[in-house]
């Protein structure tokens, strides 16, 4: 049997599945049966075994290079590299849509099995939802963008991925993160379908909610500064983001998936905002349905673009379909979804998240309307229009830094009624760093109001969150005669959605900082080297060695060598070169970098000739700090993982628990409420 | 009353964005805007790679004008040479060729064409690509078809092949409304 | 030695490779006008690129581009000039932000609106609520109004100092 005929048949095979547990966990969650659930798990089990089976199968056949298959002569190539072939299976449309397939049926199985001994009607409606977005993707993975195809007259050989996918080691990891946390958007989504089916949220579908959300915001945030690094590393042009659409449409559901986040704080404390929490929860997964149409509909101008096929109209079908069902389970829903608490006071946390959210959808409209405006355009006045990093700077880096104002202004206000003393007091420190961090950057000859404000705002939040995440732990020391690590760590135990989420705050913090810093303070020199004449930038001596050549299986280069002399004194080579692949018009370059912690150097060659003995012409920058925004990375995952760490006391989620019992247990219970 | 709004907006927020994604369809969104099809053609004054004299717009009024940007560097522009060559030998007795160096040095030019057999066409450098710019060009290889009164009647974008360029310059020896109508 | 090794390594592989845009683009200006040619730059879109601005991108026709406007701003045009000069070939698109007029307005507006109107609900909604008393109902392991007790005992701790 082929590759393609044993690939399709397990396509098939998972719709059947999928189709199958769709109905069965629907119709018996909705008619509160509960033998369903077992068939729906059965389901999801089958589900998972073919997908990840026909996964398998196309990386097999990429490996052995079978071209009968339409897929791997597409993208596969002899000439390529093995790790590279393997990674061409996310390189282009059907064999991504095939990947998120596996990741989709990997996210139902891991929910599946956690929370396998919960409450059956409510997981015949989760499992029977998510296998319904299953049944749409393997629809698309057997018809529309279909990579198992056989071809009558196979050729010797194929074109490989695109030339640019096999430029950096970034690109293997990349999408695979983004995956994860776009795909892993759909089990909140079904929590939240299930919780809606039923007519109630209550406390032990809270929770799941939340932490598969984080789950998916973990991967999806990692994914996403991934890209950026890629993009710097890679590109040529020192930048990291640059409001591409498809960029865009991997922010969307991440700005609402936080808001999310911090309004199911609210939701915990005041048992209220449940409509809105829970449209939250909808909205997310529908925009990363929305973004991937964006990114594979091949209707706008981006890097990712692929070529328009039937997977747009499809898609486009899916999305009505979501946005309808959606919208009538909220309206059918809302009534029953009844606020008991109520904000007090304008000066409460409470308030600063409805802030957060008001800021996280404000941005999120104003990225989207950004992306989709061109295509308004030409509907409507047939003109064509661009709108790229001058109106997002314009637009949504201020609400940006409201947020980032209020990272430090929510943590410092309390749950209720503040009192104002006390706030004015517990002002006077972070205020006070901000001010600091004002005089010091303008003393260092540090100006520019939109940076300052950033480090002010910095200061200010990060002086907030040190205090939150270390306060308790000094308590501790006095109290307990704890030694600090002892302290810090039962601190954090004992309130690890507070503490992680401080050290998520911490991260983001830091992102805001070096992306300030690395937009504001560059310093850039454009020139030409030869033997005799170097090049410098800042504290920096670029020397001239030579050129050399290389060669690779797909591509071959021209390396400009470089011996760069540093403001401490040190010597070290550099290497920009400049790639040469069969396909492309203009060769594609690869930057060199130096990185050290507060700055890196950046050297992109532009041009070579053998002229006056070999000289080449370069555009260096140093960019401050800019190395921070990959170095969040750690701290995000960390805050993230101590945020999800399950603990041993939480009351086990049963059908009939609703508030945790008053007793010893409320103190931590709390606290953990406290986040 | 009021809990059906903020739902029912949502769902007109939907639709239309829905429709706006539907139109979408079919339309190609890395096409560049071209303005100058129309208009007069900008002036220019190019130094030849072969002769080394000058060549300007305005020696070429009163004749129909084929204008062939490319780079040696660039893979389709090698492509299509022969297409070029083969016009210029057809055509150059009812219209007058040039080809333009986009971004490139003398010295990869006349490499190029040497390695190409050399060139019918007059080739004319452009240094720092000003004409290019000029002529809204949106990378190579483009071909502009201009006619004897100097208006930019059309450009084809990418490699051209014998069909097109016969039909452009077919197109341009006719009035400008007979040439739309026979489109 | 080396001299003579690398050049003839370079003439060598000047004839096997396809030749890359060996132009660098004109030489910059002094640091004020090229301040000015490269905010413009900021502001117009590479014609092959997708989205990129011309001061960003290193295809050669960004380059060309950004060279062409260097030239027009040594010839002493204004910015507005230069902006037409560009809208004039590629169209209102190699703008990297719509023009404010007519449906463009749409993209200008709407966020701000979107933002003073959730503002205003937000508002309304805290006001039109009320303060309550401490004891709320509905759940009974719901702390007091205030912090949580943790941290209130913390609070409580530094207020001693």
């Amino acid at each position: 049997m082929s590759h393609s005929d044993f690939g399709y048949g397990l396509v098939l095979a998972g719709l059947a599945f999928a189709a199958f547990g769709a109905v069965v966990g629907l119709t018996s969650g909705l008619m509160r049966r509960e033998a369903g659930a077992v068939w729906a798990r059965r389901a999801v089990y089958g589900f998972f075994a073919c997908m990840i089976g026909a996964n398998l199968t196309m990386i097999h056949a990429l490996v052995t290079h079978d071209f009968s298959v339409k897929y791997v002569a597409q993208v596969g190539s002899r000439a390529t590299p093995v790790l590279y072939t393997v990674v061409s299976l996310w390189s282009a449309l059907e064999g991504s849509i095939l990947f998120w397939g596996a990741i989709m049926a990997s996210y139902v199985l891991a929910f599946t099995l956690v929370h396998r001994k919960e409450h059956p009607r409510y997981m015949s409606l989760a499992m029977g939802t998510m296998l319904s977005v299953g049944v749409f993707f393997a629809f698309l993975i057997a018809g529309p963008a279909n990579p198992f195809g056989t071809l009558p007259n196979p050729p010797a050989d194929g074109p490989g991925p695109n030339a640019l996918l096999q430029n950096h080691a970034l690109m293997i990891i990349h999408p695979p993160m983004l995956y994860m946390g776009y795909v892993g958007m759909v089990v909140p989504f079904g929590v939240a379908v299930a919780g809606l089916l039923r007519g109630e949220i209550g406390e032990a579908w809270m929770t799941p909610l939340r932490r598969w959300t984080m789950v998916a915001w973990t991967f999806l945030s990692v994914g996403i500064i991934l890209g950026a690094w890629w993009a710097y590393a890679v590109l040529g042009w020192g930048g990291y983001w640059a409001w591409d659409p498809v960029e865009n449409a991997s922010f969307l559901p991440w700005l609402t998936a936080t808001a999310f986040m911090h309004s199911t704080m609210v939701l915990e404390r005041k048992r209220m905002l449940k409509l809105w929490t829970l449209s939250l929860a909808l909205v997310t997964f529908w925009l990363t349905i929305v973004g991937t149409f964006m990114t594979r509909s091949g209707i706008f101008n981006s890097v990712h673009s692929f070529t328009q096929s039937d997977i747009g109209p499809t898609f486009l079908v899916f999305i009505g379909m979501l946005a309808v069902f959606s919208i009538a389970l909220l309206a059918i829903r809302g009534p029953v979804l009844e606020a008991e608490g109520r904000i007090q006071s304008l000066f409460s946390r409470d308030t600063s998240i409805l802030l957060n959210n008001l800021l996280m959808v404000a941005i999120t409209f104003t990225v989207f309307i950004g992306t989709v405006f061109p295509l308004i355009s030409e509907a409507v006045q047939h003109r064509r229009v661009s709108v790229g990093e001058p109106y997002f700077n314009k637009m949504a880096v201020p609400p940006g830094l409201a947020v980032l104002f209020l990272m430090g202004v929510g943590p410092m206000l309390p749950w209720g009624t503040p009192d104002r003393q006390r706030v004015v007091r517990q002002f006077l420190l972070p205020g006070g760093a901000a001010l600091v961090t004002v005089v010091a950057c303008l003393l260092f000859g540090l100006t520019g109001f939109l940076p300052l404000l950033t480090f002010a705002c910095a200061a200010f939040a990060g002086v907030i969150t040190l205090r939150e995440l270390f306060l308790p732990a000094a308590t501790r020391m006095r109290e307990k005669q704890e030694n600090v690590v002892t302290a810090v760590f039962q601190s954090a135990a004992k309130a690890r959605r507070r503490f992680g989420g401080y050290i998520v705050h911490l991260g983001i913090i830091v992102i805001f900082v070096a992306v300030a810093a690395s937009q504001s303070y560059v310093t850039h020199v454009k020139g030409t080297v030869t033997k005799d004449k170097p090049l410098s930038i800042g504290g920096y001596t670029l020397r001239f060695k030579g050129l050399s050549e290389g060669q690779e299986p797909h591509r071959r280069f021209i390396t400009a060598n470089l011996e760069v002399t540093t403001p401490s004194g040190k010597v070290e080579p550099l290497a920009p070169r400049m790639n040469y692949y069969e396909r492309s018009t203009d060769p594609i370059g690869t930057p060199a970098v130096r990185s050290v912690a507060y700055e890196d150097l950046y050297v992109s060659l532009l041009a070579f000739s053998p002229e006056n003995g070999g000289q080449a012409t370069f555009n260096t920058w140093i960019f401050p700090m800019v190395g921070w925004i990959w170095w969040s990375i750690p701290m995000l995952v960390l805050g993230s993982l101590i945020a999800l760490w399950p603990s041993r006391r939480r009351a086990v989620a049963t059908s009939t628990s609703s508030a945790p019992p008053l007793s010893e247990e409320a103190a931590p219970a709390a606290q953990k409420g406290a986040a | 009353m009021k809990r059906w709004l903020p739902l029912a907006l949502v769902a007109l927020f939907c639709a239309a964005l829905l429709a706006v994604f539907k139109v979408g369809f079919g339309k190609d969104p890395h096409e560049v805007p071209f303005m100058l099809k129309g208009q007069a053609a900008p002036a220019f004054n190019v130094r030849s790679l072969q002769s080394g004299e000058r060549a300007t717009l305005a020696q070429k009024k009163g004749h129909p004008l084929v204008i062939n940007f490319w780079a040696s560097w660039c893979g389709p522009c090698r492509m299509e040479h022969p297409v070029l060559e083969w016009g210029y030998r057809n055509f150059s007795s009812q219209v007058e060729f040039m080809g333009v160096i986009f971004d490139d040095t003398e010295e990869n030019a006349r490499q190029a064409l040497a390695a190409q057999g050399g060139s019918s066409l007059p080739q004319y450098l452009d240094p720092n690509s000003t004409m290019a710019v000029d002529y809204g060009t949106s990378g190579v290889p483009e071909t502009y078809f201009i006619d004897s009164d100097g208006i930019i009647r059309d450009k084809f974008v990418g490699p051209i092949d014998p069909d097109s360029l016969r039909k452009h310059i077919a197109a341009l020896q006719q009035p400008a409304a007979a040439a739309e109508a026979t489109k | 030695m080396n001299v003579m090794l690398s050049f003839s390594l370079v003439a060598a592989l000047a004839l096997q490779i396809p030749h890359a845009p060996l132009s660098a683009g004109s030489e910059m200006l002094d640091p004020t006008r090229e301040a000015r040619v490269q905010e413009l730059g900021k502001q117009l879109r590479c014609a092959v690129c997708q989205g990129v601005s011309i001061a960003d991108s290193p295809a050669s026709m960004a380059r060309a581009q950004l060279d062409r406007v260097r030239e027009l701003v040594a010839e002493g045009k204004s910015d507005e000039e230069i902006r037409e000069y560009f809208v004039a070939r590629y169209g209102e698109w190699v703008l990297l932000e719509p023009p404010a007029h007519g449906v463009n307005l749409l993209v200008w507006v709407m966020p701000g609106l979107l933002l003073l109107g959730g503002l205003f609900l937000i508002v309304n909604y805290v006001r039109s609520a009320g303060p309550r008393p401490a004891a709320e109902g509905g759940s009974a392991a719901q702390a007091p109004a205030g912090s949580d007790p943790y941290l209130d005992a913390v609070r409580a701790e530094l207020e001693k100092e």
